[in-house]
């Protein structure tokens, strides 16, 4: 197994032809410095061989930045209003990205930092930025997160957010809770901000105090579901209901990123998990934390939070993309929940039916060559389903931290993982690049692999988030059998389309 | 766990009179870890014999984001354990965000984990209190008290007033308290006086006078502290004093910070100019 990354260090600059070529020079030399089966060694040969790490460059980055995840995930809260503390164009962008893929208004507010307030600190916007939030939209939750100026100037937002919430009182009174989460997008990713949010939601909002703020029932069970799609969460949340549990999902954007249309405009769209539900996690009879990496390897997720804090039992699976990891989670809800038999035989046939259709088209899927560039727990999903079908994926990346993606596929005990090119902490010219030596048939990413596809001349099917360039990137099904089957189908039809458009005649029977 | 943090005007003698302190405190048998927050790394040497560590910064730059414990916190005098923040050059990059990093990094690594036993850590802040990053140490769940070094110098004075400025700040959102001032005599006339007077209307302590003496400077290009280099000194007995006053402090107050008027009326009853 190999892994490339580039160290942590580096600086952003215009390439031009000259930069260009030295910067160049340096990832060739570090790609060669980088031995066979070295993975993650400590002091690295290609740190020391660059010398200068911090004269590396990153172009169009495989990661997007830490708020986005975290806006996501207040966006998934009942009443939840996420609010960047830094400078306007954070959450300029954010609203831009999440629209554009969600297809639904998306409002972040912004502390809206100007010269002035980045040299004496922010904590007069702070304030009047939440007055405003609350007189225009009255949410329930104000998630807190910050920006990289916001981190940088090094304001102590967690002292901001106590100083509110002493002064206006915490959920009472009609005073919108605060979570506050600290998101600098230099030290992590999107997928980072997502599960540090999630983390913080749990910490911060979830109570044992004997008393249960709803009537919830006992077979109450808690579904981290990490970062997917609206209709994945609908997926796993009738997955769970089948066996007489009920999901409290965290967070839950798929009615509030993708709802259906209003008569009247909403401030804030409703769905989302509910404050109550959020508090009674700590109630749950367990929790279903699901993806391999969830953003950390050492620091504490939310799961884990509610089995220390709490004792709720947790039970960690991987992002349930293809049958096996299907089974692992199917297996899991079947020790908790009441048999149906009804509904198991559902899913059995459907179970079936995927089955079938990885026989009926491995003659065209296995062998396939397939780069796979994503965050990293879909990444590591997507690798599971794909070693499954005998693709043979030949490139898998993310703009993950270093070593954690090549770790995660390692733990997936796939023999396919050995011979895999694995880089982490990335960006598309170097994904690019490894392209050209690898050949692969089909690339697996969003949209933002179209350049690198277009280039090979080969296919994108388009998975996660975002999806720019398509319609419908907010329904696209990656999980359970029903997804599995779904991409499945995509998968195959891409390579016949990519066969049925080369050749001169135009076949009509592949 | 105690958790400390010094803080004080520039080249007022802070790294010195930790490092002496600390190893007056290790004499005493505790467990002690020094934070150094300087992008200089001079806040360790004297523990660690003059062994110019790696810091944290400079560990992640080189070697990425893996990076143990081992690798940053090193074994100094009598078991103390030395940690250099480390920082960018001078007129280059944002040193306030390297201790951040840092402190974040050690909390990663479990740096303060029960397990490690410390009975105490020091955080040995450069200068002033100037961006949010030099205030990390004393945010919540960080450093809860905290040492001013000052002497009898006028603008070592300003500083400490300045200081306690943003220790109010951050004692009234976090947990944050001075724990008084220590002298660290320039022989200015009427030092101990003015300085306990000032700490009265700080509405803190002088928590102790360190007399001039220049074994401390004998024993700095020895690469040891006093305590070290020659434990029978007088001086040496100073810093002993002042260790076991910070172990039995037990008055940890919100500062009242003077103004500027009352700040030079005090020069003017005790300095130069009575």
């Amino acid at each position: 197994m190999t892994e490339q990354h580039p160290s942590i260090l580096r600086t952003v600059h215009a390439m031009d032809a000259a930069g260009g070529a030295q910067a160049q020079g340096i990832v060739q030399a570090q790609g060669q410095a980088e031995g066979q089966g070295q993975g993650h060694a400590k002091g690295q040969a290609h740190a020391k061989a660059e010398g200068q790490a911090a004269t590396t460059y990153a172009h169009n980055t495989c990661r997007l930045c830490a708020p986005l995840g975290a806006a996501l995930v207040f966006r998934g809260l009942r009443g939840g209003m996420p609010y960047l503390h830094g400078s306007q164009g954070c959450a300029t962008y954010i609203r831009r990205y999440l629209i554009s893929h969600f297809r639904e208004p998306v409002d972040v507010a912004s502390s809206s930092f100007s010269e002035d307030t980045t040299i004496f600190g922010g904590r007069a916007n702070f304030r009047q930025g939440l007055e405003n939030i609350e007189a225009q939209y009255a949410p329930e939750l104000v998630g807190v997160a910050t920006t990289c100026l916001s981190e940088t100037i090094g304001e102590d937002v967690g002292a901001l957010v106590r100083e509110a919430q002493r002064a206006r009182g915490d959920g009472v009174s009609g005073c919108p809770a605060l979570v506050h989460v600290s998101t600098p997008s230099y030290a992590a990713n999107h997928a980072d901000g997502f599960h540090a949010s999630v983390r913080a939601v749990v910490a911060q909002v979830t109570r044992k105090d004997g008393t249960r703020s709803t009537k919830t029932p006992d077979a109450t069970i808690n579904v981290l579901p990490g970062l997917l799609s609206p209709e994945d969460l609908r997926a796993l949340r009738r997955l769970v209901a089948a066996y007489g549990l009920r999901p409290v999902m965290l967070p839950d954007y798929a009615d509030t990123l993708d709802g259906g249309t209003w008569d009247e405009y909403q401030e804030i769209p409703r769905g989302g998990t509910g404050l109550e539900d959020i508090r009674d996690m700590a109630h749950a009879v367990g929790t279903i934390e699901l993806g391999r990496t969830l953003g950390t390897e050492d620091g504490e997720t939310a799961g884990r939070f509610l089995l220390r804090e709490h004792s709720v039992p947790l039970f960690q699976l991987g992002t349930p993309i293809g049958l096996s990891e299907t089974d692992a989670l199917v297996g899991c809800l079947a020790n908790f929940g009441r048999k149906d038999v009804a509904q198991e035989a559902v899913l059995r046939s459907t179970r079936a039916r995927l089955l079938d259709a990885y026989i009926d088209g491995h003659k065209i899927a296995s062998r396939a060559r397939v780069v796979v560039v994503a965050e990293d727990d879909l990444a590591v999903g997507l690798v599971s389903f794909l070693e499954e079908i005998g693709a043979h994926v030949v490139l898998c990346a993310s703009g993950g931290r270093p070593g954690r993606l090549a770790r995660a596929l390692e733990r997936l005990g796939r023999e396919g993982v050995k011979s895999m090119k694995i880089m982490s902490d990335t960006d598309y010219a170097r994904v690019d690049e490894a392209c050209d030596a690898l050949e692969p048939d089909l690339l697996m990413g969003a949209s933002k692999a179209y350049g690198t596809a277009r280039r090979l001349g080969v296919p994108l099917v388009r998975v996660g988030f975002p999806i720019h360039d398509r319609f419908g990137g907010q329904r696209v099904l990656h999980v359970g059998y029903e997804g599995a089957l779904a991409l499945y189908d995509r998968f195959v039809n891409a390579l016949l389309e990519s066969r049925q458009s080369r050749p001169k005649l135009g076949y009509s029977y592949m | 766990m105690r958790k400390v943090a010094i803080y004080g005007k520039g080249g007022i003698g802070k790294s010195t009179t930790t490092q002496n302190t600390v190893a007056g405190l290790s004499e005493q048998g505790k467990k002690v870890m020094v934070v150094g927050c300087d992008p200089k790394a001079d806040s360790t040497r004297l523990l660690l014999g003059g062994l110019a560590q790696k810091t944290v910064l400079d560990t992640l730059r080189e070697e990425g984001e893996d990076v143990d414990l081992d690798d940053v916190c090193k074994p100094g005098f009598r078991g103390t354990l030395c940690v250099e923040s480390g920082g960018p050059e001078p007129g280059v990059g944002c040193a306030g965000r390297g201790i951040i990093t840092s402190v974040n990094l050690l909390e990663q690594l479990g740096a303060y984990q029960e397990d490690k036993n410390l009975d105490y850590v020091f955080y040995d802040v450069l200068g002033d209190v100037v961006c949010g990053g030099f205030a990390m140490p004393i945010r919540e769940g960080k450093a809860t008290e905290i040492y001013i070094v000052v002497s009898g110098e006028m603008m070592a004075m300003y500083a400490a007033n300045n200081i306690c400025k943003g220790i109010v700040k951050f004692a009234e959102a976090g947990g944050v308290r001075l724990g008084g001032l220590i002298c660290n005599s320039r022989k200015v006339d009427n030092e101990a006086e003015m300085i306990g007077a000032l700490a009265d209307e700080l509405g803190t302590q002088m928590i102790h006078f360190v007399p001039r003496d220049n074994d401390v400077q004998r024993a700095e290009i020895n690469r040891k502290t006093v305590i070290e280099w020659k434990p029978e000194a007088p001086q040496a007995d100073q810093y002993r004093h002042l260790a076991r006053s910070i172990d039995e402090n037990d008055m940890f107050v919100i500062p009242k910070p003077l103004k500027v008027d009352r700040l030079e009326t005090l020069l003017l009853d005790y300095g130069l100019a009575a």
